[in-house]
């Protein structure tokens, strides 16, 4: 349903001198097929490649090589807002804040209406954002929980076919992350959406049917949670303490 | 009594789709078009017969007075003194602006010098909006002066809008705040093109917990240029804040310079600036929610302006 074929994803290596400039590879030769209307969790360390390959899907940065087919169309070279037509929706981990730009302006865009109507029955679908949200301005004001809240609402809003979205709970109260999972299993259930979360919360990670680890801009693993268990733990225990060790130098080597 | 273009201008400066309900006075290429009076707003023209005084009685409610102008002759550059008085207590909506038709070769120019004395507890809300249509190629000047005197617990909403076809505009806002009142001043402008715009402002809070805060909302396309700036004065204990935003697209220039000055030691002032392209985070998710690139781009700044 959603294809990724070879994808490889490089950048220019900011602090190199102009003199020798040299490519970094973010993503790697990566190729993995998304069925249609599954849960799944992408995992993996800080600076993986997690993000880096959410937003290739949804073309925010474009890849170097290799082929994203979607329901058959090779969407590769496609901007976001066809993507974002075609049916793939992303929920950013830092959204956008604007000035004077309200939730309802951006509820309007993505539901393609601004019926009153239709825009509460959204707001109640969601469940997580009151109706008292409606008006307020989507600016720096807004709290980083209210402000995730918003994102996941304009995402179920577009009633995408792919939903992608980057550490959701950011900035949610514990009290919301339960609710919120049950929502986008709400939303697979019955929209048969399907659904990328990118998290290192346990409670997207249970709640996937698949999970890929991300290592080195590589799948490390692929399967369910049961399987990558030992793989998670092996990675949360640090090997380099000695190198760590002591005020002077005090970088992660991991 | 109004022709095609002055129903179009008119409607574009003060929404109005004819002759307005209440107070009003229509001013046309400099001379009188039509006045109408309330039985607590009077509206005469000034001694000099440059202008006109409207006079608002104390304890006025829910009125609303329109004095809009229409300009339309070429070459004609009109200008015009105002003076409202707000009586105690009074809560009263003004609608003002300007609206140029420009036909010609010929410049056309309109300034207005707007006085308001604000009584006591008064509560004014005043929309100005300033267009200029047409296919004539003469410029289009528009420079309005406001100045507002505001007695104790006073308040004054200023909503000053440019939005476009205005080749040169120079602004001049100055205000006298007295204790307990607030000021709110918000500014929108749009250039295109090869127009200036400029914005002055003078304001100072006298009395003892007076507040002010002025927003600034710039865009500015093609080799437009807009300038503003704003000295906010603190005699007395008191609030003031600045917002000052500027979009540029295309080569636009812009320069924004608030000043903030303390001159008792309890005031309390913040300011807060920026300049820049519409921020790349925005575009994306306007874009992820299925707009174009030059879609996004108008809700972005319709949103800013709003």
């Amino acid at each position: 349903m959603l294809e990724l074929k070879n994808i490889t994803y490089r950048v220019p290596e900011s602090d190199t001198d102009a003199q020798s400039p040299s490519d970094r590879t973010i993503i790697h030769d990566l190729s993995f097929t998304f069925e249609a209307g599954g849960f799944y969790a992408i995992t993996g360390p800080n600076g993986s490649g997690k993000t880096t390959l959410a937003k290739l899907i949804m073309g925010i940065n474009e890849i170097t090589s290799g082929k994203i087919i979607f329901n058959g169309s090779d969407i590769s070279k496609l901007p976001i807002h066809e993507r974002s037509k075609a049916g793939i929706v992303y929920g950013f981990q830092h959204p956008a804040r604007f000035k004077g730009t309200t939730f309802r302006d951006l509820l309007s865009i993505a539901a393609g209406s601004d019926d009153e109507e239709k825009l509460i029955e959204i707001i109640s679908r969601v469940g997580v954002c009151s109706l008292a949200f409606l008006d307020k301005r989507v600016d720096s004001k807004l709290s980083g929980g209210e402000i995730k809240k918003i994102e996941l609402a304009t995402v179920i809003a577009k009633n995408p076919k792919v939903a992608i979205y980057d550490e959701p709970d950011t900035g949610i109260d514990l009290w919301t992350i339960g609710p919120m999972v049950e929502l986008l299993k709400r939303e697979q259930r019955e929209n048969k959406t399907t659904t990328i979360v990118v998290s290192h919360n346990k409670a997207f990670l249970e709640a996937a049917d698949t999970l890929l680890l991300i290592k080195d801009g590589k799948i490390g693993y692929s399967g369910d949670l049961a399987g990558a268990v030992s793989i998670l733990e092996d990675s949360s225990v640090c090997k380099f303490n000695e190198l760590c060790q002591g005020e002077e130098n005090a970088q992660c080597y991991r | 009594m109004l022709n095609a273009i002055d129903r179009r201008v008119l409607k574009e400066v003060a929404e109005l789709e004819g002759i307005p309900k209440g107070a009003y006075n229509i001013r046309k290429n400099g001379k009188l078009l039509g006045r109408e009076v309330s039985a607590n707003i009077n509206i005469e023209t000034n001694e000099k017969g440059d202008g006109i005084i409207i006079d608002i009685k104390p304890g006025t409610v829910n009125e609303s007075v329109h004095i809009p102008v229409i300009l339309s002759q070429a070459g004609l550059h009109d200008t015009v003194y105002n003076t409202f008085i707000v009586g105690e207590g009074a809560d009263v909506t003004i609608i003002a602006g300007c609206g140029i038709h420009c036909g010609g070769k010929e410049s056309e120019g309109h300034s207005g010098i707007h006085e308001f004395q604000i009584k006591a507890g008064a509560k004014v809300k005043y929309v100005e909006k300033h267009i200029a249509l047409g296919d004539g190629t003469g410029r289009r000047i528009l420079n309005p002066t406001t100045k507002v005197f505001m007695a104790e617990n006073a308040q004054v909403e200023m909503e000053l809008t440019q939005l476009g076809g205005v080749d040169e505009a120079k602004r001049f806002n100055e205000a006298k705040i007295g204790a307990g009142s607030v000021l709110l001043i918000t500014e929108r402008v749009m250039t295109d093109g090869e127009q200036v715009a400029e914005s002055r402002n003078e304001i100072e809070l006298i009395g003892t917990d007076s507040k002010a805060n002025i927003v600034s909302r710039s865009v500015i396309k093609g080799n437009s240029s807009q300038d503003f700036y704003v000295n906010l004065t603190a005699f007395a204990k008191c609030y003031g804040h600045i917002e000052c935003d500027a979009i540029i697209m295309d080569n636009g220039r812009n320069q924004t310079i608030p000043a903030l000055r303390a001159l008792h030691p309890d005031a309390e002032m913040t300011h807060e600036a920026s300049i820049g392209k519409i921020a790349n985070d925005q575009l994306m998710k306007l874009m992820s929610l299925g707009l174009d690139y030059d879609a996004a781009v108008n809700r972005i700044i319709q949103g800013f302006l709003k």
